[in-house]
Formats: C-alpha cells, structure tokens, sequence
C-alpha cells in the first residue's frame, strides 16, 4: 500500500503540473490573442497602401497634400470644430 | 411583496429571481432581475441599491410601484419619501423630457415616452441610414432590439432607446471584412455622413433630422466563417447564409424595413432560445469565446475614450489648469528654434495654442474634439497660427495619414506629449513614438512628461504611472535614444499651472528628450 509520505509527494507533483499546465494555457491565451489583434493592423495597413500610397505614386506631387487631407476627412471621426473654422474664416 | 425603501435602494422579501418594473408616480423608470441583479441581505431578503445614474434625482417624494413585467401583476405600492425634499420625483431632463434607465442603466430618453410624432424623425434616420448603406455596397437589416420589436410586437420596445443595424460582410476573414468597413465609411462619408468608428468591424452613422438634429445609429458588422456568423458586438452562433440571404421585409411602426431571410434566427442567435419572452433588464451573456474572438479582432480602437465619456456626462472633464504648464514652457526653452510643435494629445489645447502665441505654428491632435473645440473656436479667431485636428493613436491609419501631413510642415519640427504615453495601452504608446519620428525625422526631438508613481491628481484624471524602465525600452525598441531625463517631485496638482518642481520629497513625474538615430 502506498504510503501517506509518497501520496503526498504524488499530490504535491499533479499540484505542481496543474499550475504549471493553467500558466501556459494562460500565456497561450495571451499569444492567440496578439496573432488575432494583428488583424486589425493588416486591414489597416492594406488600406493606407491602397488608398494612399499607391495613389500618391501615380499623381503629380501637389496633389499629395490633396490626397492626404482626404483620406485622413475621410476616416476622422465627425469634425464639428473644422466645420467651426470654415464659418468664421467664410 | 414585503419591500422596505430607503435613501440608498430597496430590500426585497423575494425568493424568486424575475424582471420588475420600478415606477414612480405611475412612470416606468427602470426595471431590474430580483435575483440576479440584487445581494442577499439575509433571512432569505434581497438588497436592491438605486442605480447610480438615478442618484441626482431622488430627494422628495414619490408613488413606488413594482410591477411583475411578465403578468403585470402589483407586487408593491407605496408613498415614498427619499431624501429631504418635499417635491415629487421628476426623472427629466432640463428640457422636460421625461428619462428612464436602459437595460444598462444608462439615463436615456426612452421610446415609451415618446409619441408617434416623436418617433417619426427617427424612422426617418432608420431609412436614411438603410438607403446610405445599401448604396455604399452592402444589404443592410434591422438588428438587436430594433428588430426584436419589430418581430415581436411589431412596435419599437419601450424600454429601448436607440436603433440598430447589421449587415453580413461578403467576405469570410476578418481582416477583409475590416476593409470593407474602411471603404464602407469612405462611401458613407462621399455621402455626407459624419462617422465616428467603435471598432474595426463597427460605427455610427450620423443622420440628420429634418429640425437639423444629429441622430446617431449603430451599424454592426458581420461576417461568416466555416459555418459561424460573427456579428458586432455579441453574436458568434452555428449559422447558415440562407438565414441571412435574400432578405426579407418585417414592419416596424407601420413602416417597412429589410431584415435577415429568417429573422427569429438571427434573433435566437442574438438573446438565446427565450428571446421572444420580453425582458427590459436583458443582459447579454456573450460566451467568453465569442468576446475573445471579437475582441482580438476588431477592439482596441477606443481605449480611454469611454472614461473621457464618463468624466464628461459625470462633469468631472473640465481642465483643472487654469494656464500654459511648465512642461510646454520648458518644452519653448529648450527649443528656440522650433519652426513648428506638434502637441500629441493635446486636450484642452492650452499649451498649442500658447504656443501658437510665441509665433511657433502649431498643432494639436487629439481623440476628444470636444476638449479641444472652445480653443480651435478662439485660435480661428484671433487668426493665431494654431490648427487641431482628431487623432487616434489607437487606429495605425489616423497615426499614418497625420504622420504624413504633419511631416510636410515646414522645420525644425517638434513633438511634445504631456501625459500621453501613460494614458493610453501598449498599441497607443507604440503609435505615439511612430507618430513622433513621422513627425521630428532625423533631426527633431520629442519631449515626454509621463506619471511614474500614482499619486491623487494623476488617479483623478486616469493616468496610469509607467516605469521610466519601461520607457527607455520603449523609445529603444523604436529607434530612439534618450537625450534627457529629469526626475520631478509633483506639486498638489498634477494639472496645475505650477506643475512640477525639483523640490524635496520622492520623484513622481519624468520628464524626457528623445532623438532617433540615424
């Protein structure tokens, strides 16, 4: 029969192993969701290349300025005070 | 039912968890689960506490009722007193409105009280809305609550405040479907909708009432994978495309609008398998999974903004400085020079607009229009060469495009950020060391104030210290050297005018130099 001793040594490894097991799970958690946040950077990333950089590279240089005030209107959140400097400049 | 009211909320003789109804004076206010949504308060009795959103008006005296939502059976009926006022209880707002709770006890104008004249308008939007985004490339639908009403009674739900819509995305990766919602807000914005984003997948859409009102609706993006639909923000359930596609048509106060092919799918998938039984309290229990997936996807685009949100409905958002802070003064002597400064998060817009003062053009950027709107107003009108504009460090294309702008200024060009860095997450403090060498190049400097212990003023306004360690890896990691650091004691206020000084007592602010190398 085992005895208490070794029981107690057995329980005190499987302890060890499960809080060994739940801080990789955890890290793994962590990891899986690093990858998935890149997501967001990809998307982001495609839309600068094809709405910015590549029409940049095809048109004459003034238009840049152009080109960037756009796209940069175009994915601001509401402008109200923009609207504010165009009255009193108007 | 036994009830015994007090300053502080209700306890409850109830050994059974349903939703009831709160009314004062015959007007439903709120309503909230007897179990899940109170405390045992021993010998079997349950604690109920008011809602803090509803704290500011309860001082006089009123007529509770609780009312059984399901069986609109009286459980309780009694003349309260609350408070030391002697006048009723009116939940209004300023202009008379009556208010209630929403199912997350947000004080809103809720559609119950509000007639047919008054739902109209939002109709109205809700069509406007459709029209933009079915010409912007998408077949969009009523979702959430909109569409539970329409299916289940035909009517917007009483205890709702807002409508929503959905569509499907066309594509089946996340990060597509992202792009499509880029190039989805680009048409809308062609359209002439403001837009303001939530998450890579979601945003609201900003309609115009026929009194010139703005009126904001959610659009929640979706899409299907290996047999999944993930819709913006709570659903990920086994799904088909034939329940999506073709669309069919439900009415709405008498009005026509599109939804899914099979809407009691998309509604079981959205409240679960009792979702034709009302409950104004609903709580949705999104499984972690699914929160995990839509998180990593497509949040992270409004870290801190809530908070401000909060701090600004709570009246707790006003600048406490009252003058330019030492740092922007220190930041002008040590660079004479500087043709063009560049104030990243810039607030209120005190410190650009000083420094406009000093002939230096100018720029603020910020998250939070609404702070820096009053000094974008005075800068316009005094003609100071002084410009802001909304940024977000938390979305890579605003930090790239202002880069890009700004690195077209003419030089020696300068960025400073006064508790940034220790304000936002780890993606925002990449993005403002980008946004810094856009901006600087090779030869410019970015100066730095950042919290490094908590103390009162800097919990006050939610900065979170971070280890001067930490920040040396940082501005390594990006290809910087630090120039300079300065260790600084805090005075009382940590947006005070009189700011830092180098007196006795432990350091809690540093300040920093940061150039690139070549």
């Amino acid at each position: 029969m085992e005895s208490v001793k070794s029981l107690g040594r057995r329980w005190g490894r499987q302890l060890r192993a499960n809080a060994a097991l739940a801080s990789r799970v955890s890290a793994l958690e962590d990891e899986v969701h690093e990858c998935r946040q890149l997501n967001l950077r990809l998307a982001e990333l495609c839309d600068v290349m094809m709405e910015l950089l590549v029409p940049m590279a095809e048109r004459n240089p003034e238009r840049v300025d152009e080109l960037l005030a756009r796209y940069r209107d175009e994915i601001s959140d509401p402008r109200p005070w923009a609207e504010d400097e165009r009255r009193t400049d108007g | 039912m036994d009830v015994e009211v007090d300053d502080k909320g209700l306890t409850l003789a109830d050994g059974t968890d349903r939703a009831l109804d709160v009314l004062f004076d015959g007007r439903r206010i709120f309503s909230f689960w007897s179990g899940r949504d109170t405390r045992s308060a021993g010998l079997g009795r349950r604690r109920f506490a008011w809602p803090p959103a509803l704290h500011r008006f309860l001082d006089g005296q009123t007529e509770l009722q609780l009312i059984d939502h399901l069986t609109g059976a009286e459980e309780f009926r009694a003349r309260v007193q609350l408070g030391t006022g002697t006048d009723p209880i009116v939940v209004q707002d300023p202009q008379g409105n009556p208010l209630g709770l929403d199912k997350s006890m947000r004080l809103t104008r809720l559609f119950e009280s509000r007639s047919e004249e008054h739902l109209a308008p939002l109709l109205d939007a809700v069509g406007t809305a459709l029209a933009a985004l079915e010409q912007a490339g998408v077949r969009p639908f009523l979702a959430y609550g909109t569409l539970l009403g329409a299916v289940r009674e035909g009517h917007l739900i009483g205890h709702d405040s807002d409508a929503d819509l959905a569509y499907v995305s066309r594509h089946d990766h996340p990060a597509d479907a992202m792009r499509e919602s880029f190039e989805l807000q680009r048409a809308l914005r062609r359209q002439g909708f403001p837009i303001s984003r939530y998450s890579g997948l979601a945003f609201k859409i900003i309609v115009r009432e026929s009194d010139g009102s703005p009126r904001g609706l959610d659009v929640f993006g979706g899409f299907m994978r290996e047999g999944t639909l993930y819709l913006m923000g709570e659903v990920g359930a086994p799904f088909q495309l034939d329940w999506i596609e073709p669309r069919s048509r439900v009415v709405l106060e008498g009005r026509e609008f599109p939804a899914p092919a099979v809407p009691a799918r998309l509604l079981e998938a959205m409240y679960g398998p009792t979702w034709e039984v009302p409950d104004p309290a609903y709580k949705f229990e999104t499984p972690l999974s699914t929160q995990r997936r839509l998180t990593g996807w497509f949040r992270g685009t409004r870290v801190g903004l809530d908070n401000m949100w909060n701090r600004v409905r709570a009246g707790t958002a006003v600048a406490n400085r009252t003058q330019v802070s030492t740092f922007a003064q220190w930041v002008r002597a040590q660079e004479p020079e500087a043709a063009c400064v560049v104030d990243i998060g810039c607030g209120d817009g005190r410190d650009t607009t000083w420094m406009a003062r000093q002939g230096v053009e100018a720029w603020g950027v910020d998250y939070f229009p609404r702070s820096f709107r009053a000094a974008a107003r005075r800068a316009a009108a005094q003609d100071l060469p002084c410009h802001f504009d909304w940024m977000n460090l938390c979305e890579l294309r605003s930090v790239l495009v202002t880069g890009a702008l700004l690195a077209r200024r003419p030089g020696p060009r300068v960025a400073m950020a006064r508790h940034v860095l220790d304000a936002t997450d780890a993606t925002g403090r990449d993005s403002l060391l980008r946004l810094a060498r856009m901006v600087t190049g090779p030869s410019g400097r970015l100066y730095l104030q950042t919290q490094t212990v908590a103390t009162r003023p800097s919990r006050a306004l939610g900065v979170r210290p971070v280890a001067p360690a930490a920040v040396e890896k940082l501005v390594a990691a990006r290809g910087g050297r630090v120039v300079e650091r300065h260790d600084l004691t805090e005075d009382t206020d940590a947006g005070s005018a009189t700011g830092p000084g180098e007196g006795p007592g432990p350091s809690t602010l540093t300040r920093w130099v940061i150039a690139w190398n070549r």
